[in-house]
């Protein structure tokens, strides 16, 4: 036993197989300086993928709008009538009508305001209380039943209600908007918590972890991208409720003007206005998104 | 290297005429019954048995995690009454922490204890040197391959200095190769800690490889059937399970722990079965055996 074999295992021989087969990205290539030609031709081809669906997206976007310039151009009537829909050209004259207008930027500030209000306090609430419920079997014995029975009412069905509850418009908007984001981040924050894995929790408890740690350092950050679905598609509910309340009881905000051209026969605004809470809702998703990615660095892309 | 030395005649792990049940419809099934087994200070014991033997019971119960229904739980003489830091534990499923970083995972256990940034991160600093991961410390444990997430789960639980290392089927998950060199791997880090390490597996080569003593365990209910001491001498190397002193202990246990998966399988497998398994019986009919 004295004379070890070649095949022995040293230790420093036992980490070069495993180190070698990571990828590629973890040892840092140190490489001379190359020239910029070479680097280009590199990323082109790292990148192809992404410039090919970019180029293709565009292509698409811009079929879209000859497609649609045509309908209108020749008031197709085939089962749908684009007898008095605008065309493109139509609703760009109206869009830089409209960018001068503080009128209208004043309806989008007002949407966005509303949108910041009621989905921060949704955040704010639901967040908390998913994770409060999640832990403590009480709360969630008190709390899930409620929710259950209201989560199925569409915000747009309490208008009625929150009028009557709210003593202004712009509050019972406010709240409309929260309802709508409420239940989507309160339910995914809660299956966040459901699926955190109980291996984890036993592991900080063996490392000495109390439960306020636990809950900071373990159930928190295990349910963040839970969270995050939650905010995401609390966000798109949010827009919708939005909408709704502006167009039945709004005085002001995109909702609202989009309903006003079409009772002012503004035809090319309506689909400005369209276009207008298309752009938001994809700008806010974005946000909400960035800030996942901020959140949690350590998550697969 | 102060946070992980051993201290000397510490980590005595003591189990009396332990049982532990669990409560069904159809009453109490018991998992494991009247055992009992100890560690010395500085001593590799390892728990071998067929699947389902209740092997993973009885550590999560050293652990902390499961109350016995019967029989003590000491370390110390103290009674094991919780988790805690002074027992460290690695899992078969690595268990780090997704949102921290390596450096941060092994640092865990010192946060919790209370200790400052700057001397929490020299220590996992030097853990981690130790485990030849240095360089890996600020990688999520995403990126890193199952053999160097186990090291840094075993570095994560000797952190914090614990009196015993439990380790439940550690690199059960792993390829073979990656196995062979996270066994010599341990070994090696036994070898300069000698804590107390109480090892859960259901590998015989590992089990005789890396032990002083293996319990081997009965069919559900679980108790023990057999204690082996492992006399190979130490520092020890692959190249010894060739040798014909392993060979003989390794035979010994396998027939030790065929007996107990036959009998865990039940009336499943018949002698005719056996035989188009290709299962030696030495002669013996299925009925002697069982």
């Amino acid at each position: 036993m004295s004379s070890r074999p070649a095949h022995a295992l040293h230790p420093a021989e036992c980490e070069t197989p495993e180190i070698a087969a990571e990828p590629a990205s973890i040892v840092a290539p140190d490489h001379k300086p190359v020239r910029i030609s070479v680097i280009a031709a590199r990323w082109f081809r790292l990148n192809k993928g992404r410039l090919r669906a970019a180029l293709i997206g565009a292509l698409s976007l811009v079929a879209f709008l000859i497609v649609w310039h045509l309908l209108t151009k020749y008031r197709v009537v085939f089962f749908v009538r684009f007898t008095n829909v605008p065309s493109p050209l139509a609703v760009h004259d109206s869009f830089t009508k409209a960018i001068h207008d503080p009128k209208f930027l004043m309806h989008v500030l007002l949407s966005c305001r509303r949108i910041i209000f009621g989905f921060s306090l949704a955040t704010l609430v639901a967040v908390p209380l998913g994770l409060v419920m999640g832990r403590f079997k009480l709360i969630h014995e008190v709390v899930f039943p409620v929710s259950e029975v209201l989560r199925p009412i569409p915000a747009i069905a309490w208008v009625p209600m929150a009028i009557m509850l709210w003593p202004t418009n712009e509050q019972s908007i406010v709240f409309i908007t929260f309802l709508g984001s409420f239940f989507p981040i309160l339910v995914n924050t809660l299956h966040g918590m459901v699926l955190v894995d109980p291996v984890l929790v036993r592991a900080a408890r063996c490392l000495g972890a109390r439960e306020t740690s636990i809950f900071r350092e373990v159930y928190f950050p295990a349910s963040l991208p839970h969270i995050f679905t939650g905010l995401t598609v609390g966000m798109g509910v949010a827009w919708v409720s939005l909408i709704a309340a502006e167009m039945i009881s709004g005085q002001y905000g995109i909702g609202y003007f989009t309903w006003e051209a079409y009772s002012l026969v503004q035809y090319a605004d309506i689909a400005l206005g369209m276009i207008a809470i298309g752009v938001l809702g994809l700008t806010s998703g974005l946000v909400i998104r960035s800030a996942g990615k901020l959140a949690m660095p350590w998550g697969r892309t | 290297m102060s946070v992980i030395e051993a201290k000397a005649g510490e980590g005595h792990i003591e189990v009396k005429n332990f049982a532990l049940s669990y409560e069904t419809i159809d009453g109490s099934v018991a998992a494991v019954t009247d055992t009992q087994i100890h560690v010395k200070p500085g001593e590799f014991v390892s728990i071998v048995g067929p699947s389902g033997c209740g092997k993973s019971t009885l550590l999560n119960a050293v652990a902390g995690f499961l109350k016995p229904t019967a029989g003590t739980v000491t370390v110390d003489g103290e009674e094991v009454k919780g988790p805690s830091a002074e027992r460290g534990m690695v899992f078969q499923q690595y268990s780090l922490f997704p949102w921290k970083t390596v450096q941060e995972n092994v640092e865990f256990g010192l946060k919790m204890r209370g200790m400052d940034r700057s001397r929490r991160d020299r220590a996992a600093r030097t853990l981690l040197g130790l485990a030849g991961l240095e360089a890996f410390g600020k990688h999520y444990p995403d990126r890193l391959s199952g053999g160097m997430k186990q090291r840094v789960g075993i570095v994560r639980a000797l952190a914090t200095g614990p009196k015993v290392l439990l380790l439940d089927e550690p690199f059960g998950a792993l390829d073979a190769q990656t196995r062979v060199i996270m066994q010599q791997i341990l070994n090696n880090m036994w070898q300069r800690l000698k804590i107390s390490v109480l090892f859960v597996t259901h590998d015989i080569d590992e089990a005789i490889f890396l032990s002083d003593r293996v319990y081997c365990m009965t069919a559900r209910p679980g108790s023990i059937k057999a204690e082996i001491p492992i006399p190979l001498e130490r520092p020890r190397q692959q190249s010894m399970m060739m040798s014909s002193e392993f060979l003989a202990l390794k035979r010994g246990l396998m027939s030790l722990i065929r007996e107990e998966s036959l009998k865990a399988m039940g009336g499943e497998i018949s002698d005719q079965g056996l035989q188009g398994l290709n299962i030696d019986l030495h002669g013996q009919s299925l009925a002697d055996v069982l």
